[in-house]
């Protein structure tokens, strides 16, 4: 039988099991624990057994917020607060672009924004040094 | 956050914030929870920037595990995991051949005795060490000569964690895994035919970070990522709770991705992380593209009755078999004699799949 004889039929849409409503409850748990003891949390959503219709449905439960934040580090990641504030919806891709790890953080502000210490003193010596060379620049005067 | 492998990478023009992004990652790859991020950045930045060598042996296998892990679609990730270990032995990997290669093992034994990691896949055969042999050196004296020095043993896939398909009945070359042979060393399995491949990395990243093996359960596995069962973690749970089965693979079940038990998954008793991590880059898995799990983690999974027969369906107990097996452990002229004896009982015990069964 030549190939183009067996019929292809669409495999039936993703319907949602039902394992994504409990995540619910857990986010509230963490926003409280926010709200009361100022504990960041994070829920990895990579090792939880749910299929594209129950993310879809996580999703559009959470909603977009005012927030979203592209961050440009080995590869893009995206930080979206949803519509509820505080809980961000964080996808972590290689430079190929492909995901890598897609979390739910539960913080005022996710920790991966923040410029870390160090990386704040390096740059700290990097403009010192530029301002302490000649300045070319019409008008410039130098130091 | 600081330490010499930070240091080294932000000269080469790593940000921290790359580094902790990496780190969130990898915590989310070993299946720890997402807090442990920070706290193992910390951990790594601070480690020495000389990469803990790696001796990697392959006994009686297919190579499919080194497949799987070469073949691993998040190129990131395991790039780094080598860019941090020097795997110093690999005979499939290394450029080395002949004499040059064995000199490289035994060199790096020498240096880093006592700190290295020994990497095994295969099954090692017993019977007649002759079965299988590396550069005139049997498995078995490689094995046991090469774990001397070794700070730990991994054993990849089922063949090095549980004999695997070589050890299938009736085991003619007698084969034995690595945790048979090796009793005065920590023994890690990585089990599956092939184990996922962020499994094998993340199981590395865990040694790298913390300089030892990460918890395990009665088998030798890491609890993280074989805790828990196919069954407890598939999409398909729900069905089988509702009472809905696939009772054909063409059905108005199947198409509606009913659960499969019925059809011969081994889900409910295996052990293994593929329904959360999935396979190919997170595509899909076997019981997302509409097929039972085989059990492939889990010790005699090709022994276990018939890949299509559910788990309820009673297997015929092969009492010739074991019985013959108990006779194994005679030398010389006598195993051959029991290996024959083994094999004729294994064909009379034989269980072949029908076409009933598969149209049940």
């Amino acid at each position: 039988m030549p190939l183009e004889r067996i019929p292809v039929v669409a495999a039936a849409q993703w319907a949602v099991s039902g394992n994504a409503r409990p995540l619910l409850h857990e986010i509230a748990a963490q926003l409280r624990r926010l709200l009361d003891a100022g504990e960041a949390a994070s829920i990895d959503l990579s090792a939880l057994p749910l299929n594209p219709a129950d993310r879809d449905w996580l999703r559009e439960r959470l909603g977009s917020g005012e927030v979203s934040i592209t961050l440009d580090a080995e590869g893009e990641s995206t930080l979206a607060e949803t519509a509820f504030p505080g809980v961000w919806w964080v996808t972590h891709r290689n430079q190929r672009g492909d995901v890598l790890c897609e979390l739910i953080e539960i913080a005022f502000v996710p920790y991966l924004v923040g410029a870390p210490r160090d990386d704040v003193a390096t740059g700290l010596e990097r403009l010192e040094l530029a301002l302490s060379e000649p300045n070319d620049e019409p008008g410039g005067r130098n130091p | 956050m600081k330490g010499p492998l930070i240091d080294s990478l932000v000269q080469q023009g790593v940000s921290r914030r790359s580094f902790l992004k990496y780190c969130a990652t990898l915590a989310s790859m070993m299946a720890l929870p997402p807090a442990a991020g920070p706290a193992m950045a910390a951990a790594i930045a601070a480690a020495a920037t000389r990469r803990p060598p790696v001796i990697w042996l392959s006994f009686q296998e297919c190579t499919g595990c080194t497949e799987s892990l070469t073949r691993s679609h998040s190129p990131t990730i395991e790039t780094m995991i080598f860019d941090m270990i020097s795997l110093d032995y690999h005979h499939t990997l290394q450029a080395a051949s002949g004499e040059a290669a064995e000199r490289a093992r035994l060199e790096s034994m020498q240096a880093n005795f006592g700190k290295y990691l020994l990497i095994v896949d295969g099954s090692i055969p017993t019977a007649n060490t002759a079965y299988s042999t590396i550069a005139g050196i049997s498995n078995y004296d490689m094995l046991m000569e090469t774990a001397k020095g070794a700070a730990a043993v991994i054993a990849v896939g089922s063949c090095a964690a549980f004999g695997g398909i070589p050890h299938a009945n009736p085991n003619p070359t007698g084969a034995k895994s690595v945790g048979d042979l090796i009793t005065d060393k920590p023994v890690m399995n990585i089990p599956g035919c092939p184990p996922i491949p962020v499994v094998i990395a993340g199981v590395l990243a865990h040694f790298l970070t913390f300089g030892s093996l990460p918890e395990l359960d009665d088998k030798g596995r890491p609890k993280a990522f074989y805790g828990e069962t196919i069954h407890d973690r598939c999409y398909r749970r729900p069905f089988y709770d509702q009472g809905k089965f696939a009772k054909t693979f063409d059905d108005e079940g199947a198409r509606r991705g009913w659960c499969l038990f019925e059809l011969g998954c081994k889900g409910p008793v295996t052990h293994n992380a593929c329904a959360t991590t999935k396979w190919n880059g997170g595509t899909s898995w076997p019981v997302e593209s509409g097929h039972g799990c085989l059990g492939c983690s889990e010790p005699d999974f090709w022994d276990a009755g018939g890949f299509y027969k559910a788990l309820s369906m009673p297997v015929r107990p092969a009492t010739a078999a074991a019985a013959a097996a108990g006779v194994g452990a005679v030398a010389g002229l006598a195993v051959s004699v029991a290996n024959r004896a083994k094999k004729s009982a294994a064909i009379r015990t034989h269980q072949p799949t029908t076409l009933e069964d598969l149209e049940k």
